[in-house]
């Protein structure tokens, strides 16, 4: 209870602490022989905490790469990324970042819960404490009573909801997903959709995911940063002003979505 | 969500029934074989002489004379335990060999071409070997079984390293999870099965290959009685080792490795629905 109170006094409360995630001209080039690609060039973005960004471009902008760099498992070239005000190098609380990858990346061998757990096992957390929190991560994404089947026993939208409360059961304050429904049918991507919005209005933490779908970031973000094609470098960044729950045949939400259609 | 859960019960209380109907046909088959094959082995005994070919009645008492006397389950322990070591031991050097390798390019790349030539050895070879080393000992079978069985537990665990998703290293790396825990989180779960059906043919060429040096080798042990046996033209000895040995190996074979291959992969589809 107490790390948690901790937590947000250091970096979820929107009003007088740093920004979750600050990118300060963030350069990445990669090299493939003697072929060089600039991914990212100068990017500059500021998410303050409790915010949902979306990251939207053409394939190929460097949108994933941004998101890894962000995560600190990849190292830019030239920049400075700040978590919660301190230099991603030197940040230590990597256990409240959470990482929601593209496909589900359940362990084929794990039950759902034993996956959940797999998130707590880095550090060293008792079994027992471990299993109680994945069962209320499971609870949280209403998989309740899917505890012991095996990922090949569940269907795309439950094995996404097992990844999602992989993601949350570490108490997240930044969530980053890239892509995380993007194979999902459009239904059970919708359906994910109002879980999240779900979760996060329960939990209030940061998101930022990545999305080549217009229409995910228009429907969840309060912001969305739009890459250029490479090298990557934020064009515009849109404010998106109707309440959640959005729909898309809302005309706001749709001249929002043409906006952003100009922009990519 | 819940039509897919009535779904999963609907066809396991269809397929109950049938999968047991099947498997008493199975078992009556079995039986028929067994039958078949014992008939034609006691119709040609009828013509020779029993030193050549003992019928079914002079193996099966033959059989009850070594049970009787204790000869059978001595030796019979004797070369359970000798492979029993000589595979532990295989296993305990393969199965970290085998990670390593597959784990690490450069040591592959290096040590590449050592198991083909391992393989190729005839167990015989080893045998010959085991006898200069290590002369008429424990030590000779438990050799030779280690020999045959480690390269092929490496093999296979090698075979298993390469398939380990990088996308779950990733995975791992997010969630910065030390070294060691990404090696028995990931890599051994992978490997598990590549080692088991490694270990598996392991521990029958290990059982084949023991008799091998037993009969050269070795003052005790099935394959020492099955030689002794053969010098005193004793036949229907002969005959009744061989029928203990596949027994035995039968029960291991159905009884065990099946049942815990069944139980440590039931998260594989086809395993589950078996």
């Amino acid at each position: 209870m107490n790390h948690i109170e901790l937590r947000e006094q250091t970096c979820n409360d929107a009003a007088q602490t740093p920004p979750a995630i600050r990118l300060n001209g963030v350069a990445k080039t990669f090299t493939n022989g003697n072929q060089t690609i600039e991914v990212l060039n100068n990017v500059n973005l500021t998410v303050a905490p409790q915010e949902i960004v979306g990251l939207i471009g053409a394939s190929g902008a460097g949108k994933s790469t941004l998101l890894n760099i962000i995560s600190g498992i990849l190292k830019p070239d030239r920049g400075q990324v700040y978590i919660c005000g301190a230099a991603s190098e030197e940040f230590n609380d990597w256990g409240s970042v959470s990482y929601m990858f593209q496909d589900d990346r359940l362990l084929p061998w794990r039950s759902a819960i034993r996956n959940v757990e797999f998130a707590l096992e880095a550090g060293s957390i008792a079994k027992k404490d471990r299993a109680r929190r994945a069962l209320q991560a499971l609870q949280l994404v209403e998989l309740e009573g899917f505890e012991e089947a095996f990922p090949y026993q569940l269907s795309g939208g439950m094995r996404s909801r097992v990844a999602l409360a992989r993601s949350l059961v570490t108490e997240p304050r930044i969530l980053l997903m890239d892509e995380p429904f993007s194979r999902l049918d459009a239904q059970t991507r919708a359906l994910m959709h109002k879980e999240l919005l779900r979760v996060y209005r329960l939990k209030h933490m940061t998101v930022v995911f990545v999305t080549h779908d217009v229409a995910e970031a228009t429907l969840l973000a309060d912001q969305v940063a739009v890459l250029s094609p490479r090298p990557g470098t934020i064009r515009e960044v849109v404010n998106i002003t109707p309440a959640r729950p959005r729909d898309i045949t809302q005309p706001e939400v749709t001249s929002y979505m043409q906006r952003l259609r100009a922009l990519i | 969500m819940a039509t897919n859960s009535s779904d999963g019960i609907d066809t396991k209380s269809l397929a109950q029934p049938l999968s047991r109907r099947l498997k008493l046909g199975l078992i009556g088959q079995r039986l028929a074989l067994a039958a078949v094959v014992i008939g034609i082995w006691w119709l040609s005994s009828l013509s020779v002489p029993h030193y050549i070919l003992p019928g079914p009645r002079r193996v099966w008492d033959a059989l009850h004379l070594i049970a009787g006397n204790g000869d059978l389950w001595n030796n019979l322990a004797i070369t359970l335990w000798r492979v029993a070591v000589g595979f532990v031991v295989a296993a305990l050097v393969g199965l970290p060999f085998g990670i390593v390798l597959g784990a690490n390019k450069h040591a592959g790349e290096f040590f590449e071409p050592v198991i083909p030539v391992l393989n190729t050895v005839s167990s015989a070879i080893w045998a010959i070997f085991a006898i200069i080393w290590f002369g008429i000992s424990n030590a000779t079978t438990i050799f030779v079984v280690f020999m045959t069985a480690m390269p092929l537990i490496i093999t296979n665990v090698w075979q298993g390293t390469r398939t380990v998703n990088a996308d779950f290293i990733e995975l791992a790396k997010v969630l910065r999870m030390p070294h060691w825990k990404v090696m028995t989180k990931i890599y051994l779960p992978t490997i598990l099965p590549y080692f088991f059906s490694g270990a598996r043919l392991a521990f029958g060429f290990g059982w084949r290959v023991s008799l091998v040096a037993e009969t050269i080798g070795s003052s005790s042990g099935v394959g020492y009685r099955l030689r002794q046996a053969a010098d005193l033209i004793r036949t229907d000895q002969v005959f009744a080792w061989t029928l203990t040995l596949v027994i035995m190996m039968a029960t291991i074979e159905i009884g065990m490795m099946k049942p815990l291959e069944n139980y440590l992969f039931r998260w594989k589809k086809d395993a589950a629905t078996q």
